[in-house]
């Protein structure tokens, strides 16, 4: 492989594999091996851009002000499926401040994730119709209500059930049922599985639409100089977002400029041009002034991607002693009026060791807003089936939940037969339990934690639970990705990459793998991301894989630039390179260096004032990755629970969560990642849901009060354990993905622990007092 | 109308229907008040005002610019003096109480009220004067501990002083 200079790689993003044509890097810096010596990669670095956000300085894409920015509003369709006879925007034009109005004829056929921009077919409500643009917010406001649009509505489909009816309203001219629907994948032979197990358990699981809700709303500012536009986008994949610009505006890509400096939030739904974007993009060509378009709040509720609401059945057979002969999981998504294949069938295909898996996830259209990645799509949803699935294989049994999970332990990838980079799960497995405390619940003894019996009372009415759940995820990252590193004059580094800080601490872990390569100071490493025009190639912020894509980028640039910095250094200071260090921004003798040198040390900014102009820049590239091999990232997740009898209200009292990601380049900022995710699994387990009203066909809550998130009275104490490692079968920095693994495991962990406590399972998200309540009740009426 | 914003004093016309959000971020460039959901429910607009001898918290979201005539209003950009950032700033980032940072300002309006009023709120004052600042990264854990570490440091000075 290293005589070729490009060869083939495979890259997976969220289940999507990828393969791709690359070049081989010039060198490959040696790994960072579990024990290396490290003195910034590993610490609790502050967040670089922190100061920027408590000051209130930091700029997202509404507060981008530019000289006459005219603002947009949107008029949407109210119904769910109709056709528009008529706009009249007369009424609209002739209110004051208002500019101009942007039409179906006005864009073209442009493309977004809910279909075509304002088109006349209307398939959900919440659909953009046009867009109206004003000198201010307001007026573009009334405005668009002023907009008078005349619609011969039509029956819909907003459900699974409404979607799969016989004579059901199409979404689309070709029916309900996504091409390729429904995707079947076999391996083994299901059908003799189950004959030889011991037992099968069935249960059929629902999940709801849950939405992502980031805080800011999806948007963008478009200005136009001459052929050329720029454009400031809330975006996970600034590159994405000019690719789809250039093509939609039949551009040139050097003629699209995207810059996301700081955003407030994706978690997977801004994953390129949106709907705004080519709105603000098309207004601000027709009305030749820069152009603000941000989605409102009921707009990104709507109309800004969603989790697909899923239906599951699920069978396992297993023999006595628990090993698993075989999985079955028959399951509906709904996508909404268009998205891609995320289902919950393939964390059924990876997690656990079986010979006979049979997985057939049927994809719908709906007549709701498309659905887009959030967070792990497809796993999520998936890991509520089979994880509350197996915990009733156990309880079935008579045997601990983890045990059972131990005894199934896949050493190999169960889907390609790859073998994994590193797995840690068994470590995770033991971490996790011990700082739970799994085996030792104070209150009952171990034949009733696992036999089914109700768990501890509180009292009278309270009871408590609890629960685990299993985590995998494929977070290797990939190429391609390319970082320059630069030494200034004074002596300061910058990282110059075009990858995006979302919130996750991109910005400071990438300046300390640069920091670490080059013993720089990481006061002095200063990284600027985020600008398609200014800065180098990187892939979109998804599926967990910046820090794996991008780290071993900078890395490689660092080490350039450490290289170019000690050859310089070492004329000036009349040594050998090779008897040279850098740590802490200081170039160095080594100790019991054989040659003697004029200068003991200099720093890097004596090094740079002494080269005046002549800069230092190294240059770094992602290489390939492994062949055959599957690189994964692993979890054991953990819950306690206090439920009410009488409400049925649950209470998260705990949650532990052991990760295996690699190395871990900044502790501080990784908890923060997995105590995010596991958040935003408690809101998915508790309760988050789209509810709809299937008469009408609309939505009900797109609200953030009627949509309820977690707030902080809901929070449990969370503890995180990081299993320690080091992949350097994956690359060379050891470090994996880390975004998405923590929320994959805490629905089924805490609906684990709810049928502990209470000995009822709940087989539906979110787990509402009303339906844990309902629950209960049929429970109680089914032993009676 | 007369209202001060950050100790500077702005006499300023405003239409019946303008926010103090509005005039903040549209008309003064004050950008870091976040808008978000527009009715008062995710904290992201919380600013402080001080009027009719007064101070507490509002959603600028929800209050007209009218209606804060004769008053004071504190952003996020007056929180700090100068370059010297508020404690409960320090403690953010020290904690790392911050991910995208969307929510952060409205986080640090609402905690730094909360202390001016009670100086050693329990984690229960804590957990219930914040349940109106929404976060979707999920930084509340950190937000706690940043405010118990500002609450813990400000009794020691007290009980030295």
């Amino acid at each position: 492989m290293a005589d070729k200079r490009f060869v083939v790689t495979k890259v997976e993003v969220e289940g999507r594999e990828e393969t791709k044509v690359v070049e081989v890097p010039a060198f490959e810096p040696e790994p960072w091996a579990e024990n290396a010596q490290l003195d910034v990669v590993g610490q609790c670095v502050p967040r670089m851009d922190a100061l920027e956000k408590v000051t209130g300085r930091a700029i997202y894409t509404a507060d981008v002000r530019r000289a006459g920015m005219l603002h947009t509003a949107i008029v949407r369709s109210h119904v769910a499926n109709g056709k528009v006879l008529s706009i009249d925007v007369g009424p609209a034009l002739e209110m004051p401040g208002v500019r101009d109005v942007l039409l179906r004829e006005d864009v073209g056929d442009i493309r977004y994730d809910s279909g075509l921009l304002f088109d006349a077919t209307i398939r959900f409500a919440g659909q953009p119709l046009a867009a109206v643009c004003a000198e201010t917010p307001h007026a573009a406001e009334r405005a668009a209500r002023a907009v008078i649009v005349k619609i011969d509505t039509a029956p819909h489909a907003v459900t699974i059930e409404q979607a799969m009816a016989p004579n059901a309203p199409a979404v689309r001219s070709k029916g309900n049922f996504a091409k390729g629907s429904p995707r079947v994948t076999e391996r083994g032979d299901v059908a003799s599985g189950f004959q030889a197990a011991d037992l099968v358990v069935e249960r059929e699981y629902r999940t709801p639409t849950a939405l992502h809700t980031a805080l800011e709303p999806h948007g963008a500012v478009a200005e136009w100089n001459g052929d050329s536009v720029t454009v400031w986008e809330s975006t996970q994949g600034i590159f994405n977002t000019r690719s789809d610009l250039a093509a939609a505006f039949g551009l040139k890509h050097t003629q699209v400029r995207v810059i996301k400096d700081y955003m407030g939030g994706g978690f997977g739904a801004k994953n390129g041009a949106h709907a705004s974007t080519y709105i603000a993009v098309a207004l601000a060509k027709k009305t030749r002034a820069p152009v603000r378009c941000v989605w409102d709040r009921e707009g990104e509720q709507t109309d800004a991607g969603n989790r697909s609401a899923t239906v599951q059945r699920v069978r396992i057979g297993a023999k006595k002693d628990g090993t698993l002969t075989a999985i079955q999981v028959d399951a509906e998504v709904a996508l909404g009026v268009g998205g891609w294949f995320a289902g919950p069938g393939k964390i059924a295909r990876e997690l656990y060791a079986c010979a006979n898996v049979r997985t057939a996830e049927t994809f719908l259209y709906t007549h709701t807003g498309a659905m887009a990645s959030f967070r792990a799509p497809g796993h999520v949803e998936g890991a509520f089936g089979l994880e509350c699935a197996m915990d009733a294989v156990a309880r079935e049994l008579g045997m601990d939940p983890l045990e059972l999970r131990r005894r199934n332990y896949a050493k190999n990838d169960q889907e390609k037969g790859r073998a994994y980079s590193d797995k840690k799960l068994d470590e995770c497995y033991r971490l996790g339990a011990e700082r739970f405390g799994w085996k030792t619940s104070p209150a009952r003894s171990a034949a009733e934690n696992f036999t089914g019996a109700k768990g501890p009372a509180v009292n009278s009415r309270f009871r408590r639970g609890r629960g685990m759940a299993s985590v995998s995820w494929s977070a290797g990252g990939g190429p391609p990705s390319y970082a320059t590193v630069r030494v200034n004059p004074d002596g300061t580094v910058d990282v110059l990459t075009g990858s995006q800080d979302l919130g996750t601490g991109a910005r400071t872990i990438l300046a300390q793998i640069a920091a670490e390569s080059l013993g720089a100071d990481i006061a002095d490493v200063r990284t600027t991301l985020g600008d398609t025009e200014r800065l180098p190639y990187t892939g979109n912020s998804w599926g967990s894989q910046t820090t794996a894509s991008v780290g071993p980028a900078v890395r490689m640039a660092a080490e350039d630039a450490r290289a170019k910095l000690l050859d310089a250094a070492a004329q000036m200071m009349e040594a050998s390179p090779d008897d040279l260090e850098c740590r802490g921004s200081l170039i160095r003798i080594r100790d019991g260096a054989a040659r003697k040198a004029k200068t003991r040390e200099m720093s890097f900014a004596a090094i740079g004032e002494r080269l005046g102009d002549v800069m230092i820049i190294g240059q770094g590239m992602r290489g390939p990755n492994p062949d055959d091999t599957a690189l994964f990232t692993f979890a054991a997740q953990f819950a306690e629970v206090e439920v009410d009898m009488e409400t049925g209200r649950v209470r998260v009292l705990r949650i532990v969560a052991a990760h295996d990601s690699g190395r871990i380049i900044n502790p501080r900022l990784a908890e923060s990642q997995v105590e995010g995710g596991i958040i935003q699994g408690l809101g998915y387990a508790l309760f988050e849901e789209r509810a709809l009203d299937a008469s009408l066909g609309v939505p009900l809550n797109p609200t953030m009060h009627d949509y309820k998130i977690p707030t902080l009275p809901d929070m449990p104490t969370i503890e995180t354990v990081f299993v320690p490692g080091s992949d350097v079968t994956a690359n060379h920095t050891g470090a994996k993905g880390l975004a998405e693994p923590p929320i994959i495991g805490v629905a089924p962990a805490i609906a684990n622990a709810v049928r502990d406590a209470t000995g009822v399972e709940v087989t539906e998200l979110p787990l509402s007092p009303w339906r844990v309540a309902s629950a209960l009740a049929r429970g109680s009426t089914e032993r009676a | 109308m007369r209202i001060t914003v950050n100790g500077i004093a702005h006499e300023l016309e405003v239409a019946g229907h303008e926010t103090l959000l509005g005039l903040l971020r549209e008309r003064l460039a004050l950008t870091g008040t976040k808008l978000s959901c527009e009715r008062g429910e995710c904290g992201a607009c919380t600013v402080h005002l001080a009027q009719d001898g007064a101070r507490r918290s509002v959603y600028s979201c929800l209050t007209l610019a009218a209606a804060c005539d004769g008053g004071e209003v504190t952003t996020i950009e007056g929180l700090s003096r100068g370059d010297e950032l508020h404690p409960l700033q320090r403690a953010f980032i020290e904690r790392d109480a911050v991910q995208c940072g969307f929510c952060t300002p409205g986080q640090l309006m609402a905690a730094t009220l909360l202390l001016e009023q009670n100086a050693s709120p329990t984690e229960h004052d804590i957990r219930t004067a914040m349940a109106g600042n929404l976060c979707r990264c999920g930084t509340y854990p950190k937000i706690v501990q940043a405010i118990q570490d500002v609450a813990a440091g400000s009794k020691q000075t007290a009980s030295h002083g």
